[in-house]
């Protein structure tokens, strides 16, 4: 009973931390319907720049998350501005040139990490890094249990934003229904650029909050990207709540699935629930929770 | 008309024809040979992705699949894999079956979802269940010829046999249904255009070229594994990406594409070393924003740009 | 405006084509104007970009190394020829494998190949290099088939067959550690599988019960949920091929659940780098090894390689480096050697190969199916009070083994 336990265990923290990288994402598709394949090498870059904060200042990482945030919510805005924007209004055959985009991106920043940092692994250890405290025969990681915590707040900050603030509500009419929007005076270019800031933001907290767990390369995007699509689509797009189940969903499952089927099928349960979502319950957790 | 129709055609024939004896070097005629595979590719799957506007995020899949056909008759029955560009193709072809039945229940970015998901269970699967195709390991033979030029004339026929397929399915009743699919496909549903059964007449024959084209490629290379032959980044993603700058819709979209692409990468490798695919990467950034329907499908606007032509006074240059 | 079209597409792939064979030819032109002396060319393809590229740098910096020393006393010159290296970079690619191979054999008109890191690659190159009847050396790619299929152009001496890691282990284990049970967890890469299988068909041989046996995916950030099903199968020994990130992880998240074994062996790779210690911290005490190499190996020559590599290039090399150094005296033995740099000429001066190098004794020798292969020395080698040391076979220790480890509560 004990190893379900500690499976579920870590399911649910580490699907916790994966849920804020996701939240980006979610933002980002439910506002603009792009599919951002850069959304992993963005939290890359959060993550190097909290590493670089650790490595030059001696910053905590959790301390360097507040400047990596910030950073990538720039970032973001350029990106958005600058690149993606340009795209909206052009009028191509295929409306996925805009994914394609990202992919460039994806690519540009993954090789100048590489540049600047080499292909090596680079890690942060902190005090803390290997804490942990049990219960009863369950090893729980304190730095995941913080992390998780932290994770959480981020996205009821991230809720109240939406719902309680002018800028929040104009991102989620946008969201809906952009030409209504626009009729109603949102104006939808800004508020795009806000988004993306906004979800770029979010996944370098996320990446932060890994850094003490994991390791940081400048390939770490790929990984990022394929688990935050699936937590997208589980928990329906633009939805903050969803994107929560939908990391605790891909986390228990796959913490499941390593300890029940084989650790190198863990991905493989991922991607069929990921598959039957699409299938069957296209409108993710979020239209569950509409009827 | 029709002796001018013909012309073009033929010249082009002719000059792929002779071409290998004009670069007599293996490495060049390894380039073209790695040219006419992503053009082969690429054709593939502009039929499903340009024309009938369902962009596959895992035709990794069955290019995956052939290229394994071919291994694995190699692997379990000793058989030659040239008997896989036989088999490949079918077995592509009989997957692409129930994969368009679940995948096309979905549109825009969800089908691109579900079909990148598929991309990436075959890839875990095959390298994860070791006693059938040997995992990671992969399958190694030696290469049939000792030179390139039958692998040339063979990637060139397949090539060939792409964009015939290409030219008869988008010039017929079929390429108006895949089109009108692509713009509308409610429309064309109300219309009465059983939407399902035409997308499906899309991808089978992308299917079975994808194949034909890894069973071609376990042939060539003569070593594959999952993480290659699978790969999400570096063959579905990266298809996209060549006919889109190529130009997607377009039949000569896929081959300038992967004409950029092969002959770009290796002179940005040679030249440019470590950062070579950071400059392919700016120039899918550049490419993108400037020439959105990639370069066949902006030549127009290239020409212009080029010639320097006002564009109220071209005269016979628009289209 | 269609047949426009179609000739412009054409024309650019043509120009696109004759671009590339300017390159090609141009590049070899400028050295023929250049070079006074006659040289005698050797390939290296290695992974000098990509996700390899760490390893693939260090070889190349330790074969430029042994490159320059073998110069300075002289051997570089052979027959009245310059022993030329040219190195080409893999991209940690297979189609780019293959093209360096076709470029360096066609175009640069190499007398032999040598480098190959990963496994997928080196099948590649040795592939081509069978076909087309060149010599190749390899410097690390270890997947046991590459040498087994009979191919009298491969050359294998610095590399052992990824199964055959395990030679000194074997001896320790039968004498020492005397294992009722064991527990097998492998990355699923060529590597891992081959080393795994080869562990296990041992075990089997000599009836030791295997109570888990799993492949997992490498860059995984949790593996709690594998190894807490493991712990519950209580075995006396871990066997683990990893890579150097994800053997951190594990080491460090077994010490978080406290499973203790009696012992933890790594199938070389990820276990025996500086980078395992620094991450895994205490975690990595105890942890044992098999290797190929470590810098206090008895060879002559081990340690001032070390020494000198770490000055010049602030990093410590692990073995690949050692390999790759080795490996270039080895191709400077063979040329000084051959009668004449005829590929049937080299071939023949590395088969009569009996050389000393910092790695050992190199011959290669037709042995239990393998080809043209070195039989390897290896080691066992343990991390005890943060160093690396050789704990097996007992004639190069440089001191004993702990068996059984202590608990993880027991330690300080």
């Amino acid at each position: 009973m004990s190893l379900f336990g500690q499976t579920v265990i870590c399911g649910i923290l580490l699907g916790g931390m994966y849920a804020l990288i996701a939240i980006g994402m979610t933002l980002i598709m439910g506002v603009m319907k792009i599919i951002n394949l850069a959304h992993g090498a963005l939290v890359m870059v959060g993550m190097y720049i909290t590493y670089v904060c650790y490595k030059s200042w001696g910053l905590d990482p959790y301390i360097g998350m507040l400047i990596a945030m910030p950073a990538l919510f720039l970032i973001g805005c350029l990106i958005q501005r600058y690149m993606i924007n340009r795209l909206v209004e052009v009028d191509s055959i295929l409306p996925e040139n805009q994914v394609l985009l990202t992919v460039g991106i994806m690519l540009v920043l993954t090789e100048l990490a590489r540049l600047i940092f080499k292909s090596d692994y680079r890690s942060v250890t902190t005090g803390y890094s290997s804490s942990t405290f049990f219960v009863g025969d369950m090893s729980i990681s304190i730095p995941m249990t913080v992390g998780f915590f932290i994770a959480m707040a981020f996205t009821y900050l991230l809720h109240l934003f939406l719902t309680r603030t002018d800028l929040g509500r104009s991102i989620r009419a946008t969201a809906q229904d952009r030409n209504a929007a626009v009729y109603m005076g949102v104006n939808a270019s800004r508020v795009t650029v806000i988004t993306f800031g906004i979800g770029s933001a979010l996944a370098a907290a996320g990446g932060s909050l890994l850094l003490p767990l994991f390791y940081l390369w400048p390939d770490i995007g790929h990984l990022f990207t394929a688990k935050a699509f699936i937590i997208t689509i589980l928990g329906g797009m633009g939805s903050t709540m969803g994107a929560i189940f939908g990391g605790l969903t891909l986390g228990i499952a796959e913490s499941l699935g390593a300890t029940y089927i084989s650790m190198g099928y863990k991905d493989v349960v991922g991607l069929v629930i990921f598959l039957l979502v699409l299938l069957f319950l296209p409108g993710g957790f979020k239209s569950l929770t509409k009827r | 008309m029709t002796a001018k129709s013909w012309l073009t055609p033929t010249i082009i024939a002719v000059v792929a024809l002779v071409l290998p004896f004009l670069l007599r070097d293996p490495y060049p005629q390894h380039i073209l040979i790695m040219i006419l595979i992503w053009a082969t590719l690429g054709t593939a799957w502009n039929l499903l992705g340009g024309y009938a506007g369902q962009v596959s995020f895992g035709h990794a899949a069955f290019f995956g699949l052939g290229a394994y056909s071919a291994g694995l008759l190699f692997l379990h029955l000793k058989i030659s894999t040239w008997w896989g560009m036989l088999l490949g193709p079918f077995v592509a072809t009989a997957v692409a079956v129930p994969i368009g039945l679940i995948c096309f229940r979905l549109r825009g970015p969800y089908f691109a979802l579900a079909t990148l998901a598929l991309g990436e269970i075959f890839r875990l699967v095959f390298t994860n269940w070791v006693k059938f195709t040997h995992g990671a390991q992969g399958i190694l033979i030696l290469s049939t010829f000792p030179t390139k030029l039958p692998y040339y004339y063979i990637a060139l026929a397949i090539w060939g046999l792409a964009m015939f397929t290409l030219n008869r399915l988008i010039n017929s009743k079929l390429g108006y249904y895949f089109v009108s699919i692509r713009e509308d496909q409610d429309a064309a549903e109300s219309l009465g255009i059983p939407t399902t059964r035409y997308k499906m007449y899309a991808l089978l024959p992308s299917a079975f070229l994808a194949g034909l084209t890894g069973a071609f490629y376990m042939n060539y290379i003569a070593f594959i594994d999952p993480h290659v032959v699978f790969s999400l980044g570096d063959i579905s993603v990266m298809v996209i990406l060549v006919v889109m700058m190529g130009g997607v819709a377009n039949p000569w979209g896929a081959p300038v594409g992967a004409a950029i692409y092969i002959a770009l990468n290796e002179i940005f490798r040679a030249w440019l070393g470590s950062a070579n695919v950071l400059a392919f990467g700016i120039l899918v950034c550049l490419v993108i924003l400037f020439l959105p329907n990639g370069v066949m499908g902006e030549l127009g606007q290239i020409r212009r740009t080029a010639f320097r032509q006002k564009p109220a006074a071209a005269g016979g240059g628009q289209k | 405006m269609k047949k426009t079209l179609s000739i412009s597409a054409v024309a650019l792939m043509l120009i696109g084509a004759l671009i590339i064979a300017g390159c090609g030819g141009g590049k070899q032109q400028a050295p023929k104007t250049e070079a006074k002396k006659e040289t005698v060319k050797v390939g290296v393809i290695l992974p000098l970009t990509g996700s390899e590229a760490m390893f693939g740098t260090m070889e190349k910096n330790s074969m430029e190394m042994a490159y320059e020393e073998l110069k300075a006393a002289g051997k570089t010159t052979v027959g009245g020829k310059e022993i030329e290296l040219k190195f080409e970079d893999d991209q940690s690619k297979q189609d780019a494998a293959k093209a360096a191979a076709e470029k360096l054999i066609n175009q640069d008109k190499v007398a032999m190949l040598s480098g190959g890191y990963s496994s997928a690659n080196t099948n590649v190159i040795a592939g081509t290099a069978q076909s087309k009847g060149i010599p190749f050396l390899i410097v690390t790619g270890s997947a046991d088939k590459i040498t087994q299929q009979g191919w009298q152009w491969i050359f294998r001496g610095t590399a052992a067959p990824a199964s055959k890691y395990t030679g000194a282990l074997w001896d320790l284990i039968d004498k020492v550690i005397k294992p009722k049970s064991v527990a097998i967890i492998y990355e699923n890469t060529d590597f891992g599988t081959s080393s795994a299988e080869g562990f296990r068909k041992v075990c089997k041989e000599k009836g030791i019960n295997i109570v888990f046996d799993q492949a997992y995916e490498k860059g995984a950030i949790d593996f709690k949920p594998m190894l807490a099903n493991m712990k519950k199968t209580n075995p006396d020994v871990v066997f683990a091929v990893s890579y150097v990130m994800d053997a951190s992880l594990i080491a460090k998240q077994m010490k978080e659940l406290d499973f203790n074994t009696k012992l933890f062996i790594g199938g070389a790779a990820g276990y025996t780098m500086p980078e395992f210690k620094e991450n895994a911290g205490d975690a990595s005490e105890y942890v044992a090894s098999t290797t190929l190499w470590i810098p206090n190996v008895a060879w002559k020559g081990a340690a001032d390689y070390f020494k000198k590599y770490k000055e010049k290039y602030g990093k410590e090399p692990d073995y690949h480096g050692a390999q790759a150094y080795a490996t270039m005296y080895i191709i400077a033995d063979a040329l000084g050697r051959a009668k004449d740099f005829t590929p049937a000429g080299i071939q023949k001066a590395l088969k009569e190969t009996d050389l000393m190098t910092i790695m050992g004794p190199i011959k290669f020798e037709d042995w239990e199916g393998y080809t043209n292969q070195d039989k390897p020395t290896t080691y066992v080698v343990q991390w005890q009070k943060g160093k690396l040391e050789v704990v097996w076979p007992e004639e190069a220790a440089s001191t004993k083994p702990v068996f059984p480890v202590p608990n993880w509560k027991e330690r300080k």
